[in-house]
């Protein structure tokens, strides 16, 4: 119980004191911003793992003349999002420590503890109104990542406000949606919702809370339609912050779907299921085919993840226990799978410049062939290659899709069969990275900042020579702190793979009880 | 004690793969690690075969455990092992161990040869997953891994263009007839509530209370996979120019594993395509066109390495085309009889044209042929390959391919309409297949060498070895005979201790495999298989060797006063050129599937774009209103705070004096 708060408090009192101490005369330097970061994120991280094994639990009055009660429970459906959570934390900022920050570090570690701390409240609270407090604080210190520390090439104001955008409007519309079942239930906690606590409502009033639930929720996932920030700002951050935001935020997301709709308002679902259903499969063809065309790399990672999420939406869509194991389970294996993507891109683009997949190759196996072999891991695994992370939830989630109860039967099939062709683009624009950065030998300079190929030479192919055998000089190959965060980010897609039973029982613990009579 | 032997048979190659991937620094180090892995999960279920053969018992095996779905599916993740499985494994194991000794020889200064022997390991394991497991995921996952490392391993060398573009098309082609095959398992596994196979065949093959019809599009799914998996039509095309990859790579992949997978699969399978007289007849129409397409393809190729690509291709087909022949309720272990003899005679072959490539330098057919004269030593063990393909008694492949043909004409007589089709496409096939290894033969064994013999006097004429470079050589040997002038031969040999061999253990492997293609049809006799080979059918052996000497006869003439004693050149000029082009089927496939997808890519992209670029509007157009909205107060506090201050103070007042 001290665990869960611990783990919920050190990190956001030691970012918001960051944050504050940037404000000081003398800012910390890099170095002790770094070890006070890393410090933290390992202590909440510990105290995540005791509070995920010893099932913590508090109940206590908090605002009793509002009726509020401070309500943290850790059950199978949040301790595997916790661990993430603060596993993925820490490799952001194990990573950040050879991709440093472009400003004030203190500002920057702040912002990535202040993020762990709200996500981590978020999914450890019970209660709705406390679940969406705890779900904002995230998007402010996110916004500063993206605004401040973020690629300026990538145009990272705009992305900033694009993605603060998008979500406080999916936010206002989840608000209004939780106001209404809230104040139609009687109850703002999650577990007498989930224990049928709506389930006596007149089916207007519960339609109409799942529908805005749903729109707001869906930008968060996000849902094809009201994707547009998402590449936007997977661009433009840098890569702790995209670290964060495919294994932490896109995760509340989904999080909030299982919570707030599928579980709390099973019936209004089963209604809006075909619709989610079909945003979702539309996701996962449109997602594959922009990615076969798109040429930024960093991009194509990120448009990957609304296909991604497409699967785990139709798993949800499906229903029924698969349903939901196949859905938490991608979720997490998309938790990973990505997470060690944009730290493979991050450090290529610490390396290279930005990576066009149509210009002349990198040639990555020849020059580090470590960064390679995780990047093959990674690209396999979103391709969802049988033995690796993102296998199970992608076939179960196509299992439970084909079988889905009180579904219309003829559609979903339609879907299923829909689905497992967006996963053959997936395969195609997986191997259209891999031949681009992997495969092959390096064929020209790929830096492309101001300082490589500065020299000017009168004659080109001089040029292009003394450029190349500097771009052969300066690819630093990973090591340290970052390759040892990229090394667990690959062990964790394999093993996830290979022993998916692991995860599943720690789901299956709960998941009968909270479904319940739900057919 | 026999307990875990299945599982030690999967797990072996996998350890080995892993270890040798992180300690293998050096290339002995990584060979004798998976070396020693392989050989121990050979041995492994050498003894599981052994127990099997004389306790004929099933089992289920545990491996990871059972996954917790809830009711709606039981996911208990087992194997199970039969005595026809336990043998295809044996044989899978054997010849994976041939061909990592082989690597060794061939890849032996690769500065990649580490990746090359843990993804062979890697493959292995997976290949002997998908046999032995008796559950949906399990097979998956050994289905999917082996496309993933025949991507790895055609790719081996992929700093060129070739190599990359082949790996790519492989494992794109094959994971886009996965598509149906996926859904279909999904389905299946759905219906019956179980990931088991064993219970869901019986589940589908009984009254299901499923809708009709969903059965058949099921069946016709898993058909799908099969087919691309195994390079049928009109998947073709991947297999040929797989031959980018490295001969040994080559070698694992045509004859033991994945295009054998789905065989195995099927044969797994088989009740439910029993009671599918349509997919069988798909199946036998299909895969019967590409056997007969494929021979005939292989009789073309100007390349003897893309030769046994087709052949592949034509064999797997017979294999299917068998498995679509049978009648109803007939065990399918001729098929997989078919299966091991097909992969001991067509790994040596791969091994040997790779051994002959290093010596003399291309397996193009102008460079090898009379290249078993060049080096004596491959002569016995190429002829023996190129017997058993044949089908030549007593080797294997004249046994297995006898029972295929009986099999299907008792389908003929029992009434069935596949049988008949499947009898007259396997009497073609057998042709064809007699004709493309007579000339293989023909031409690995040409005695003028009419060319080399130039070649050699120029430059043994020559005081040095700078003098003459390649082109000279050619330039100045003697005009070739087009016309057929006999010239007299030379005595070509040379001293074969000086030309690259691989190592001792590595020349034992291939004459196992020799004598495995020429003895393994005893295996028919044993219990292992379930082959009934008391009512052999005297005649009708008696037509099919007959038919295949014959053809072999044919193929003689037509190769006589031809150069490289090459038969083909007596057909039409264009047909080996189209062939060596795989008759226009990437063409076809490219105009079909991938350009339509590319040209929605680039429509969807613009789609985004256009989204991307209105939405991207928002932040201006809310910064525009807010701006707007700031011009309109004026900087100074204005009346209207003097307003709100009164207003609040008028409203606390009210509040607390009407409380």
């Amino acid at each position: 119980m001290i665990a869960l708060l611990v783990a919920i408090a050190v990190p956001l009192a030691v970012g918001s004191a960051l944050i504050a101490g940037d404000r000081l005369a003398r800012p910390l330097g890099h170095t002790a911003a770094w070890c006070t970061a890393m410090v933290s994120v390992v202590v909440a991280g510990a105290a995540v793992v005791v509070a995920a094994v010893t099932r913590a639990h508090v109940d206590r009055p908090w605002v009793p003349q509002l009726g509020m009660r401070l309500h943290l429970e850790v059950d199978g459906v949040s301790a595997p999002l916790l661990v993430l959570a603060a596993v993925v934390t820490l490799l952001a900022v194990a990573v950040s420590a050879r991709q440093r920050p472009q400003g004030t570090p203190g500002m920057f570690y702040g912002c990535l503890l202040v993020v762990l701390g709200g996500a981590l409240a978020a999914f450890a609270v019970a209660d709705v109104i406390a679940f969406f407090i705890a779900f904002e604080v995230v998007l402010v210190p996110m916004w500063v990542l993206i605004d401040r520390y973020g690629d300026p090439a990538a145009e990272r104001r705009r992305a900033g406000w694009m993605f603060l955008l998008y979500t406080a409007l999916g936010s206002m519309v989840m608000l209004a949606g939780l106001l209404v079942l809230v104040t139609s239930a009687g109850t703002s906690d999650m577990t007498r919702l989930a224990a049928g606590a709506a389930a006596t409502l007149p089916f207007g009033i519960k339609m109409a809370a799942a529908v805005l639930l749903t729109v707001g929720l869906a930008v968060k996932v996000p849902l094809l339609g009201v994707h547009a920030w998402l590449p936007r700002a997977h661009t433009a951050a840098p890569t702790a912050g995209s670290m964060l935001l495919a294994g932490v935020l896109l995760k509340l997301g989904t999080y909030g779907f299982v919570r707030l709709v599928v579980l709390a308002l099973p019936d209004a679902w089963r209604t809006l299921a075909p619709f989610v259903a079909i945003f979702a499969v539309a996701g996962i063809v449109v997602g594959g085919l922009v990615c076969l065309v798109e040429r930024d790399l960093k991009r194509v990672v990120a448009v990957s993840s609304i296909a991604h999420m497409g699967f785990v939406m139709l798993a949800l869509a499906a229903g029924q226990e698969i349903g939901l194991q196949a859905a938490l389970y991608g979720n997490i294996a998309h938790g990973v799978i990505s997470t060690l993507l944009f730290a493979v891109v991050g450090a290529l683009k610490v390396r290279c410049g930005s990576i066009d997949l149509d210009a002349p190759m990198v040639g990555l196996r020849g020059r580090d062939p470590r960064l390679g072999f995780a990047l093959v891991v990674g690209v396999a695994a979103a391709l969802g290659l049988p033995g690796l992370a993102g296998f199970w939830g992608e076939f179960l989630a196509l299992a439970a899709a084909w079988g889905a109860p009180h579904r219309p039967s003829t559609l979903f099939h339609v879907f299923t069969a829909v689905a497992a062709l967006g996963a053959v683009l997936a395969a195609a624009y997986g191997l259209r990275i891999l031949r681009a950065v992997w495969a092959g030998e390096a064929e020209a300079p790929r830096r492309t900042d101001t300082r490589a190929g500065a020299t000017p030479s009168t004659v080109a192919g001089e040029h292009t020579t003394a450029t190349s055998a500097h771009a052969e000089a300066t690819f630093e190959p990973v090591s340290g702190v970052e390759g040892l965060a990229i090394g667990v980010l690959v062990v964790a897609t394999i093993v996830l793979g290979l022993v998916p039973s692991l995860l599943m029982h720690v789901t299956a613990a709960d998941l009968p009880r909270l479904l319940g009579g739900l057919s | 004690m026999g307990a875990h032997l299945a599982q030690t048979a999967i797990a072996l190659p996998l350890i080995g793969a892993v270890l040798a991937f992180t300690l293998g620094r050096r290339n002995a180090v990584a060979y004798s690690l998976v070396n020693v892995a392989t050989l121990a999960a050979w041995a492994a279920v050498l003894a599981l075969v052994v127990t099997l053969a004389t306790t004929p018992v099933t089992q289920h095996l545990a491996t990871v455990g059972p996954l917790p779905l809830g009711r709606a599916l039981e996911a208990p993740l087992e194997l199970r092992v039969t005595d026809s499985g336990a043998l295809v494994a044996a044989v899978a194991l054997l010849v994976a161990a041939c061909v990592q000794m082989f690597a060794r020889w061939y890849l032996y200064s690769d500065p990649r040869y580490r990746s090359f022997a843990a993804t062979v390991a890697l493959f292995t394991g997976a290949m002997v997953l998908v046999v032995l497991s008796d559950d949906v995921l399990l097979t998956l996952v050994g289905w999917e891994v082996m496309g993933w490392c025949s991507y790895l391993l055609i790719g081996h060398e992929n700093q060129q263009r070739g190599p990359r573009r082949a790996a790519l098309k492989a494992f794109l082609v094959t994971r886009f007839a996965d598509a149906p095959f996926v859904v279909a398992l999904a389905a299946l596994a759905m219906g019956a509530h179980t990931t088991r196979i064993s219970d869901v065949v019986r589940f589908w093959a009984g009254d299901s209370g499923q809708p009709e019809h969903l059965r058949l599009v099921l069946v016709l799914g898993l058909v799908c996979g099969v087919l691309g998996k195994s390079a049928q039509l009109p998947f073709t095309d991947w297999l040929p120019d797989a031959m980018e990859g490295p001969t040994p790579a080559s070698a694992l992949i045509h004859a033991a594993t994945m295009v054998a997978a789905g065989t195995v699969v099927l044969t797994q399978f088989d009740t439910l395509l029993a009671a599918e007289p349509m997919a069988r007849l798909t199946l036998v129409v299909v895969a019967g066109a590409t056997s007969v397409f494929a021979a005939f393809s292989a009789f073309c190729q100007p390349d003897l390495k893309r030769l046994l690509a087709w052949s592949t291709v034509s064999q797997v087909g017979l294999m299917l085309l068998g498995l679509g022949a049978l009648t109803p309720g007939a065990s399918p272990d001729a098929v997989l009889l078919h299966l091991v003899g097909h992969a001991f005679f067509k790994s040596l072959l791969f091994l040997l044209v790779g051994w002959l490539s290093v010596v003399v330098g291309s397996t193009l057919v102008s460079r090898m042929t009379g290249a078993t004269r060049r080096l004596p030593r491959t002569f016995v063990p190429a002829t023996l390959a190129l017997f058993t393909m044949a089908g030549l008694p007593p080797t294997v492949a004249f046994i297995s391919k006898d029972a295929l043909l009986e099999n299907a004409a008792r389908a003929q007589a029992g009434g069935h309409v596949e049988g008949l089709v499947g009898f007259v496409l396997l009497a073609l096939v057998v042709v064809g297949t007699a004709a493309y290894s007579a000339r293989a033969w023909l031409i690995l064994q040409h005695r003028t060498v009419l060319e080399r013999r130039g070649e050699r006097q120029v430059f043994t004429d020559s005081h040095t070895v700078r003098d003459v470079d390649i082109v000279e050589m050619l330039r100045t040997t003697p005009e070739v005979d087009e016309h057929g002038e006999d010239l007299d031969v030379v005595a070509e040999v040379e001293d074969d201790e000086v030309l690259p061999r691989p190592g001792m253990t590595t020349r034992i492997g291939l004459w196992a495999l020799a004598l495995g293609g020429i003895f393994g049809g005893l295996l028919a006799f044993t219990p292992l298989l379930n082959i009934d080979m008391h009512e052999m059918n005297w005649p009708m052996m008696g037509a099919s060797v007959l038919l295949v000497l014959a053809t072999g006869l044919v193929v003689r003439i037509m190769s006589l006063r031809q150069l490289y004693g090459d038969a083909a050149r007596r057909l039409p000029k264009r047909l080996p050129l189209l062939a060596a082009r795989s008759f226009g089927l990437e063409r076809l496939s490219m105009t079909l599937v991938a350009r339509p997808v590319l040209a929605l890519a680039r429509r969807a992209h613009a789609a985004d774009r256009r989204l991307d670029a209105g939405s991207s509007a928002l932040p201006a157009l809310v910064a525009r209103a807010g701006s707007s909205l700031d011009r309109a107060h004026g900087r100074r506090p204005s009346s209207g705070l003097a307003w709100v201050i009164v207003g609040v103070v008028l409203a606390s007042v009210l509040g607390v004096t009407l409380w």
